[in-house]
């Protein structure tokens, strides 16, 4: 019975304790990952240090805090998440079920329905822009050609003009929610519907049973993505409205570009710092999410 | 008819009742764009729905650069077309080189390299529009072209990386231990095995990063004021400083600027439904 | 061509060691077989000797040279992957001519090196194609083949069967130890599966949670395990195992099993009487009969596999498989009598494992 066949020894001499060099396979490591690292510390890291010093003033928020135009804009803001978000959303969830179906003519709809987002933002929020002009857009012809009356001033209103710019933002992005929202869907399997209704489940059932709880996580991390980038919406305020009238539809996305033309650059960075409360919650939670 | 058909024929009904509207809000403004930009000037403002007398003369005077709004179109869109290329080929190369090294290589601070990436995606860069602007005025590369390039670049390439990161760990491990055992040096694994079973998520990042160049108005707006090196889409912001601008002609270019940007999405469409929506289900 | 020295090989993944001082040698040509069950460190062994894992401790030499800080590439060695780890989208032919190409060797000198290695391995046909469109069977030889190009001086067989079915593996088996009579490279291959180690090793090396329990030949394994892991590991159906006390008189031993079972021994076995003892005997050494010695049991299932029954029957409150050649009328619920052959019995102390002299 042979076990160990203590062979010879003589050219195995142990080796002492293992090198500090680093492997090719480290060292390239390193090398690639140098140019994302310098642009991030180039671009990100810098401009936010820049901006944060140049927001370091606390007279700046006193001064903002005195502004009437930013309280407005705050509230503009937290209005156009609330409404934009959940309307997007709950659209979006409706949509998406409409599109999972698997007609001919459903499928080519879902080609068409892509085209405001993927589409430039500037010819078509202009578009949108001149539809709603008072004289001569094609939305007050229409209506002065049904009702004989003349149509409002849409974008003289702040609150219409406000509401208007949450159906732009709402136009741009509601494919894209759309499009992850059926991916979702997609994801579920066909049997578990199948088994429903043998099992005798209505249409209502069948969403709030199976559709939902397997829905419901992505439903959630969207609106919170969703919510940090409709925070970012420069265009759709900015295209449509300007801000105006008065300054009175800005949000804070905008805001800071009115202080920079002012030539209050520590007061558009204050702005940015203001947001921040609302966007760093979000962002951890996105990150606790995604980064496995 | 029989209650099945009965059923079908409503069914369907529900879903046209659904499917028409949707194709109305969707398609309206492009509608009224290329409505403007194929009506002549008294038409256009008339508030019809269909000019009378539909034309392509807008698109004449862009082409001949014939307002003085549009003395620099071709210029413009070059630069448009510049700029973005320039922004998909960087985004690639710095985003594909971090993917390689976070995932394959394995590279210490890896994660926290990811972490940060992703921490930059989820800010919105309208907020860091400002402090850039006025870095890239201390760095003196206000009005240069590589400003907004380099701008788009920072923007562009976090969400790059993790796309390109989920897609690379589909791959399995053992074939990079296969090379390794063939004898390929970490550059030979990159180029020969790496880069062609990647190009799938390589063409959907080159092209989203292309697109959010292309598309881009707020960081090209701060940063390239001048007309000759400034982009398109900035150049049609510029209409509307004026409240008598040629509307229909603002309309004729912008439905050009958007006209790349639809084309490139349906042509790659494939990779790019799949590309960028299989991260985001994943969470 | 080439030795394999193991010197006290260590490992140790973030706190915890999961190799403890390994030694062992690899004659230059011999095919030696890594088994044991899921997490013993064979996989994690064979790694190290590749180079895709760091060598904690100790050293391994390949032909002499200590290869710790070696890279894989310069090793010289080339591995066949579970997986086959091969590249989907180059060609097989490519696939087979990588190394070569990536050492910027002659197109010449490449291809014949490919068409020598899918003549032996009946790839021709498929050299044009692409790892997606061959079957699995197909995709291992080109793995093997790939590998075969490197003349390399060691294989490493990582698990290369698990992913094929049945038929396909016991045909490959075949080819494998067909190659390796050809080609006479020294080959390290990994498995779970004790019948592949048993058909294919010239030695055997069994491990269990990182240490060696036994290395042998097959049957050395199979007729004198050291210890009861190697006993029931070694053998399919695994050996059966009756623990009981053992009991002498003047000219006779056998272990009595708790219900009053005798268990006959050669009374030459160095155990004491009164001593606890764990009882082996193979299914192949049991016989349907009704000798002296015979030890009284129930059938419980009756299961005829063409050439051969295996029966599974009660002693006592023990369950014991029975493997005998041709067919039986026996049914379950009779009553039967087994013949014992005492020359294969092997007796082990149940505390520690080890095997007892007989």
């Amino acid at each position: 019975m042979s076990t160990l066949a203590l062979g010879s020894a003589g050219t195995t001499e142990p080796v002492g304790p293992a090198k500090r060099r680093l492997s090719p396979w480290q060292k390239w490591g390193l090398i690639l990952v140098t140019p994302y690292v310098v642009v991030f510390a180039v671009f990100v890291l810098f401009p936010v240090g820049y901006g944060l010093w140049l927001a370091r003033h606390p007279s700046s928020y006193v001064r903002l805090a005195d502004d009437p135009v930013f309280t407005r804009t705050v509230f503009n803001t937290l209005f156009f998440l609330v409404v934009g978000i959940n309307l997007k959303m709950a659209v979006a969830l409706f949509l998406s079920g409409f599109f999972v179906r698997t007609r001919w003519w459903i499928k080519a709809l879902s080609l068409l329905f892509i085209l405001p987002w993927a589409v430039p933002s500037i010819p078509t929020i202009l578009s949108i822009r001149f539809m709603l002009n008072p004289e001569w857009g094609i939305v007050n012809s229409t209506i002065f050609r049904l009702t004989g009356a003349d149509g409002p001033n849409w974008l003289n209103n702040p609150q219409l003009a406000l509401s208007l710019a949450i159906l732009v933002h709402i136009w741009k992005s509601l494919p894209f929610w759309t499009l992850i929202l059926v991916a979702g869907r997609m994801a579920i399997p066909g049997e578990m519907y199948e088994a429903a209704s043998v099992d005798g489940a209505t249409t209502w059932q069948k969403f709030r049973f199976i559709t939902w709880p397997s829905l419901r996580t992505l439903y959630l991390t969207s609106s919170i993505l969703s919510m940090i980038w409709t925070l970012g919406d420069f265009n759709s305020v900015y295209l449509l409205t300007g801000g105006q009238p008065a300054d009175q539809t800005h949000v804070l996305a905008t805001l800071g570009l009115r202080y920079l033309r002012l030539d209050q650059v520590d007061l558009s960075m204050a702005t940015v710092v203001c947001a921040l409360p609302l966007i760093i919650p979000l962002v951890w939670f996105m990150m606790k999410r995604l980064s496995r | 008819m029989s209650a099945w058909t009965l059923r079908k024929v409503s069914g369907e009904a529900k879903l046209l009742l659904i499917g028409i509207p949707v194709a109305i809000w969707t398609l309206l403004p492009i509608y009224h764009l290329v409505l403007f930009a194929l009506s002549p000037r008294e038409q256009a403002v008339s508030g019809k729905l269909w000019p009378d007398h539909p034309t392509l003369h807008n698109f004449s005077m862009v082409f001949h650069e014939q307002h003085h709004y549009l003395s620099h179109f071709w210029l413009q869109l070059w630069n448009s077309l510049l700029i973005a290329v320039a922004v998909g080929a960087i985004t690639l190369f710095v985003a594909t080189s971090a993917a390689f090294a976070i995932s394959r290589l394995r590279v210490r601070g890896g994660r926290a390299i990811m972490n940060l990436a992703l921490f930059t995606y989820f800010i919105p860069a309208a907020f860091l529009a400002v402090p850039m602007y006025k870095t890239m005025s201390s760095y003196g590369l206000l009005n240069s072209q590589w400003s907004l390039i380099l701008a788009m670049v920072t923007i562009a390439t976090p969400y790059s990386i993790w796309v390109l990161k989920q897609a690379s760990d589909k791959l399995p491990l053992e074939l990079d231990e296969a090379a390794r055992i063939d004898g390929a040096s970490p550059l030979q694994l990159f180029r020969l095995v790496y880069l062609p079973l990647m190009t799938p998520s390589l063409v959907a990042v080159g092209t989203y990063a292309l697109l959010l160049a292309w598309n881009e108005y707020l960081y090209a707006f701060l940063l390239l004021s001048d007309d000759r090196s400034t982009t398109l889409g900035v150049a049609l912001g510029s209409f509307l400083s004026a409240d008598d601008s040629p509307w229909e002609l603002l309309m004729a270019t912008g439905l050009l600027y958007a006209l790349p940007p639809a084309a490139i999405y349906y042509a790659f469409k494939r990779y790019m439904v799949s590309g960028l929506t299989a991260g985001a289900v994943k969470s | 061509m080439a030795s394999v020295l193991f010197r006290n090989v260590e490992k140790t993944f973030g706190g915890t060691k999961v190799i403890h001082g390994i030694s062992f040698d690899i004659a230059d040509g011999e095919f030696t077989v890594l088994v044991g069950p899921s997490g013993c460190g064979k996989s994690t062994l064979l790694r190290m000797l590749a180079g895709l894992e760091e060598i904690s401790g100790g050293t391994i030499a390949i032909d002499g040279q200590v290869v710790n800080d070696v890279e894989s590439k310069d090793r010289d060695i080339a591995m066949v992957f579970q997986s086959y780890a091969l590249y989907p989208h180059m060609t097989v032919a490519d696939n087979m001519g990588f190394s070569l190409k990536l050492r910027k060797a002659d197109a010449k000198l490449t291809a014949d090196r490919v068409a020598h290695a899918a003549k032996i391995l009946n790839l021709g046909p498929y050299l044009e194609r692409f790892p997606r469109e061959l079957s699995g069977g197909q995709r291992q030889r080109v793995a093997m083949g790939r590998a075969i190009v490197r003349d390399p001086k060691v294989f490493l067989f990582d698990e290369p069967l698990s992913n094929l079915d049945a038929k396909l593996r016991v045909a490959m088996r075949a080819e494998i130890k067909a190659l390796h009579q050809r080609l006479k490279t020294t080959t390290v291959y990994v498995t779970h599966d004790q019948v592949e180690a048993m058909t294919m090793a010239d030695r055997i090396v069994v491990m269990h949670d990182g240490r060696i329990e036994q290395i042998g030949t097959p049957l050395e394994l199979y007729d004198r395990p050291n210890n009861l892991f190697v006993a029931q590991f070694i053998g399919s159906p695994a050996m059966n195992i009756v623990h009981g006390t053992l009991r002498r008189s003047a000219d006779a031993a056998w272990v009595e099993a708790e219900g009053g079972a005798r268990w006959p021994l050669p009374a030459s076995v160095s155990a004491s009487d009164g001593q606890a003892v764990a009882y082996g005997v193979r299914p192949g050494s049991l016989a349907l009969g009704g000798g002296a010695a015979a030890v009284p049991a129930e059938v419980i299932v009756v299961e005829p596999t063409g050439a051969e029954t295996e029966l599974l029957v009660r002693v006592g409150a023990t369950q014991i498989v029975v493997v005998m050649h041709g067919r039986t009328d026996t049914g379950p619920g009779e009553t039967i009598a087994l013949d014992v052959d005492q020359a294969s019995v092997l007796v082990f102390d149940p505390a520690t494992g080890a095997a007892i002299r007989t």
